[in-house]
């Protein structure tokens, strides 16, 4: 094995890890500050996804699409699209508690899913859309490569940064009070339910925009993405694993997890020629055990929330 | 605890490090595909039937200066995610010199768009039949074994017609594959005069398929033509349309031309049932891989076995063609079947190695056609009409 | 359309549809209810019995439902061990990790079930079963069987958890589990009793989807999100309420397909659901409100 080559498979894991990273701090916004369980993180993936995926692509015959609008114009899009979707959905399944907003979601992610996959004039159906743009795209392999992590590196620094800010400001501090106490909460006069779809908006913007960069890294987007597995419960172990409630923790699990994920493949590849096969199935098996001994040594994840709030407080102690 | 986990991750990246280092002789090549996930009752005999080719190229001399070919098995689940992530590990960590695969569309699209354009790898899918990828910009390393489903629609249409099928109902899954020939074959059916009495798409997965079929059925249509995977829902379709009685006559694509509807519903109830299936042009390509793999222990029924094999062993007479240099690959393998040149048949290497030092024109002709490539790396493909016969599928009639 | 149409085509496959789903989706209610928390390896559970039950098949050359009980026994096993290895752990932690534990679960069940059995679609019985006519009604042997067992293994369920002092400390458990431990019910036996009726209902499910279609190692996973539905709609915690929801989301989705394009078939249960939890959010029959 090459070095350079080692390099390249860490850019790649680099740029899926910020991809994911996003989807993290996007449910980190939804569960980690403000207790709402949502399953369906496919479907807000998918939506800015395919929004970016229409806003930016050349034309092509058979689908709504040809705009071929820059690539930040198609991945504001996805925010705000991912975010409109999320409204109406808030607006109805926020009522729910818990578990049954999580099988809702679920539900509304799924129905996404089929209408994307099935009605061709919007989306090209099965198919899906290709050619979409890939800024730096031109350039040779790695370059192209570096530039993309650039890209995703930065977008995930300045959402880090908003969320943090926002969760050390008394918004921030509001929502866990939302989410921990909900009755004092609303005894203190704050409108309950609007702040919780103000975050379960904010976060499904954020998962718009980790779709539409996924979109063009690939250069296409096809129904095959919106698998739940992949786009959603793999943010979740993600989350818990790294600490919900904590955004280095989302990105810190964002990367663990990956990384067991994407390695555990060339592990298992060790085994003896006869079972390449077999070792594909026993690799499923080496993540789902993974999984366990994280939870069992870690259950409150890598980077538990900090307790008593914010920095900011702690600080003011050390004063 | 921190340290746990990069100990963890360390651990394994040192077991790839080493092994890395023992393997770096050989010549290998990436089989992407879906092992787990949607299809993974497919892929496992279609990398089976791509090792074969590897393992005939061992035999006999191995490529290039006797070196030992390799596959490297990757799982693409089926996703882009899974594909990129899986081909850019063979790219990069194994360094394959091609790949063939991924299996699905969609990962094909996604491996081919972030990794495997860009670094100038060739990719040959065996099953992705999504027309995007014929308009990929693909600086000519993205190809395939398996003719688009426009191509293979349309030939069962008119095949159809000419044997006397004129009222038809299609239940086609609603994935690139099956949308793909549903629209080809009912364009061209009602262009011949034929009448679509049901058409309808349906989800993969689902335990009952009886109210789709009922309809279906109620167009009046006597025979069911059915775009599906005959190990997947497919079986369940047929079974099902097979037990309520729906149909009389039961009509597949190429994925439905699999053993298990006959292991699991008997060939005495599929004595009704014919598919289409691509086939060599006039030459006894398909028998002997079909020799050659049952003596491997393979199944020559299984779905889109020839299609693997053929890409994997043109790959290696590629890769043998080009002297090792992945960026030649694509170019070499248009050179070894262009249709001029001396025949080479599946499992022909030895004969095909000196051919080529001899610096003589090959032309390898396939178990599944005779893969002569168009400019967009597509085949236009050769089918017949296969029924169920006393050992398996017999070929009925060839399909224009 | 004929009324005997509508009812051989679209309301038996329902309902057969839908046995099978309340059958998973009891032990979903009873998990759901006495722990609190959604299991989402139910699914891949059900393929392990429908599994194990072939082996019994394919190894004894007995019939299916000869073999169901021995897959009900392994799969509630596997269930308990399960439990012990990996949630018990868990149970004092937020409930969400436990459901990130049964992720980890799932995949490692399949993956067991691949690794073992191989990914091709096996049925118990080669070849095909016409179905017979019972003054036109057509019905198969087998379909009746699934519903006849069905209702009798709820029926047993419901008995013991009414009439038996364990089954009381169930139910008690699931209405207050702190009143229930502070008049000393033993917790343990009561989450190990849960899982044996969870394991077992999850096997013959997985059995009984695998007699009337085929056994694939993706099955159960397919079946998970409809079974959810189903339990949900019921009201959690309530048995019969599971039942009453795994037909009517079998049925439904059969139906759905003369209303809806039938690529659409699958998002029928939670149009249900969705449209329930707004009218109506303690279930059909007032289950708990978690």
């Amino acid at each position: 094995m090459e070095l350079i080559g080692l390099a390249n498979y860490a850019l790649f894991m680099g740029i899926f890890i910020g991809i994911y990273a996003l989807l993290a701090l996007g449910l980190n916004i939804q569960w980690g500050f403000a207790g709402l369980f949502n399953a369906g993180i496919a479907g807000f993936f998918a939506v800015g996804a395919y929004t970016s995926a229409i806003l930016t692509s050349p034309s092509a015959d058979g689908r709504l699409g040809g705009f071929e609008l820059p690539f930040f114009v198609g991945w504001f899009g996805a925010m705000v699209a991912a975010a409109l979707i999320a409204w109406p959905i808030g607006k109805i399944c926020l009522r729910f508690r818990s578990d049954y907003l999580a099988i809702a979601t679920i539900g509304v992610a799924e129905i996404i899913r089929l209408v994307i996959k099935s009605e061709e004039v919007l989306t090209n159906g099965a198919r899906g859309i290709t050619n979409i743009p890939r800024p730096f795209g031109d350039l040779p392999y790695v370059q192209s490569q570096l530039a993309y992590l650039a890209i995703v590196a930065a977008v995930l620094v300045v959402a880090y940064l908003m969320v943090q800010r926002q969760f050390n400001a008394p918004w921030g501090r509001m929502m866990r009070a939302i989410r921990d106490n909900e009755l004092a909460a609303r005894a203190m006069g704050k409108n309950v339910e609007y702040r919780r779809l103000e975050a379960f908006i904010f976060g499904a913007a954020l998962m718009g925009l980790g779709g539409a960069l996924f979109a063009h890294f690939n250069r296409s987007i096809t129904p095959e993405a919106i698998d739940p597995m992949v786009a959603t419960f793999l943010v979740w172990i993600m989350l818990i694993l790294g600490g919900s409630g904590n955004n280095k923790g989302a990105i810190l699990g964002a990367t663990v997890v990956w990384i067991i994920w994407s390695v555990s493949e060339i592990a298992t590849d060790q085994l003896p020629h006869e079972y390449a096969v077999k070792a594909k199935y026993i690799r499923l098996f080496l993540i789902g055990l993974m999984l366990q001994l994280v939870l069992r040594f870690r259950p409150e994840g890598i980077l538990p929330e900090p307790l008593r709030g914010d920095t900011r407080t702690d600080d003011n102690a050390v004063k | 605890m921190k340290s746990k986990f990069i100990a963890i991750a360390g651990g394994l990246l040192a077991a790839t490090a080493l092994a890395g280092a023992t393997a770096k002789a050989d010549v290998k090549i990436g089989l992407i595909g879906g092992v787990s996930g949607p299809i993974a009752a497919m892929a496992p005999s279609m990398i089976s039937a791509a090792q074969l080719a590897f393992q005939q190229v061992n035999e006999q001399g191995g490529i290039l200066d006797g070196e030992k070919l390799v596959g490297v098995v990757g799982d693409s689940a089926c996703n882009p995610q899974g594909g990129t992530d899986a081909a850019t590990k063979a790219v990069n960590i194994e360094g394959v010199s091609a790949i063939v695969g991924p299996h699905c569309s969609g990962a094909v699209l996604a491996a081919a768009g972030s990794v495997t354009i860009p670094a100038g790898i060739t990719v040959v899918t065996p099953s992705g039949t999504s027309p995007e990828i014929t308009g990929l910009d693909d600086k000519d390393t993205v190809f395939r074994t398996v003719p688009s489903d426009d191509y293979q629609g349309r030939a069962l249409a008119r095949t159809l017609k000419e044997k006397g099928y004129n009222k038809v109902a299609v239940a086609y899954i609603n994935n690139d594959y099956g949308t793909g020939l549903a629209d080809a074959f009912k364009a061209e059916f009602e262009a011949q005069s034929g009448e679509i009495a049901g058409f309808a798409a349906h989800e993969d997965g689902k335990a009952s398929y009886r109210s789709n079929l009922a309809e279906l059925a109620s167009g009046g249509a006597d025979t069911l033509v059915i775009f599906d995977y005959g190990d997947g829902t497919g079986l369940t379709i047929l079974r099902q349309a097979l037990e309520n009685g729906f149909f009389e006559k039961f009509v597949g694509g190429d994925g439905m031309k699999s053993d298990a509807p006959i292991n699991e519903l008997g060939a005495e109830n599929l004595a009704t049932f014919v598919a289409s299936s691509p086939v060599g042009e006039k030459s006894d390509s398909l028998d002997v891989f079909n020799e050659a793999y049952k003596a491997a222990g393979g199944d020559p029924d299984a779905i889109f076995v020839t299609t693997s094999y053929d890409a994997a062993f043109m790959l290696a007479l590629a890769v043998e063609k080009a002297g090792g240099d992945k960026a030649g690959v694509s170019a070499a393998l248009r050179e070894i079947s262009n249709g001029e040149g001396e025949a080479i048949l599946p499992g022909e290497w030895e004969k095909a190695k000196k051919l080529i030092a001899a610096g003589t024109a090959i032309d390898y002709k396939g178990a599944a056609g005779d893969h002569n490539f168009d400019a967009a790396g597509d085949v236009p493909g050769t089918y017949a009409l296969f029924e169920v016969g006393a050992d398996g599928f017999e070929v009925m009639v060839e399909m224009k | 359309m004929g009324f005997l149409e509508l009812i051989n085509f679209y309301v038996i496959p329902g309902v057969v549809l839908g046995s099978i789903y309340a059958l998973g989706a009891v032990g979903i209610t009873l998990v759901f209810a006495i722990l609190r928390y959604a299991h989402l390896a139910h699914g891949d559970l059900a393929t392990l019995g429908a599994f194990l039950a072939l082996a019994v098949v394919t190894a004894l050359g007995l019939p299916p439902l000869v073999a169901l009980p021995v897959a009900m026994i392994g799969t509630a096993a596997v269930a308990v061990g399960i439990d012990k290895a990996f949630y018990e752990h868990l149970r004092e932690r937020p409930k969400i990790v436990t459901v990130m534990a049964s992720l980890g679960i799932a995949l490692m069940v399949r993956s067991v079930v691949q690794v073992v059995w191989g990914v091709d679609s096996e049925s118990y019985v080669r070849g095909i079963v016409r179905p017979e006519n019972y003054f036109g009604l057509r019905i198969k042997d087998r379909e009746i069987y699934t519903v006849v067992f069905m209702i009798g293994l709820v029926g047993v369920l419901q008995l013991f958890l009414v009439k038996s002092k364990w089954g009381k400390a169930m139910r008690a458990m699931s209405d207050n589990p702190n009143l229930a431990l502070l008049s000393g019910i033993d917790n343990k036996k009561v989450v190990m009793l849960t899982w044996i009726i969870a394991g077992g209902l999850c096997a013959a499910a997985g059995v009984f989807l695998g007699i009337n279609t085929e056994l694939k190692s993706m099955m159960g996973w397919h079946m998970l999100l409809p079974m959810f539905a189903a339990a949900i709609l019921g009201g959690v915690g309530r048995v019969e309420g599971a039942v009453l929801g795994g037909l009517i989301v079998g049925i439904a989705e059969e139906l759905s397909v003369l209303v809806l394009p039938s690529e659409y078939k699958a998002a029928m249960a939670f149009v249900i659901l969705l449209f329930m939890l707004l009218v109506r959010p303690t279930g059909l029959l007032r289950g708990k409100v978690l």
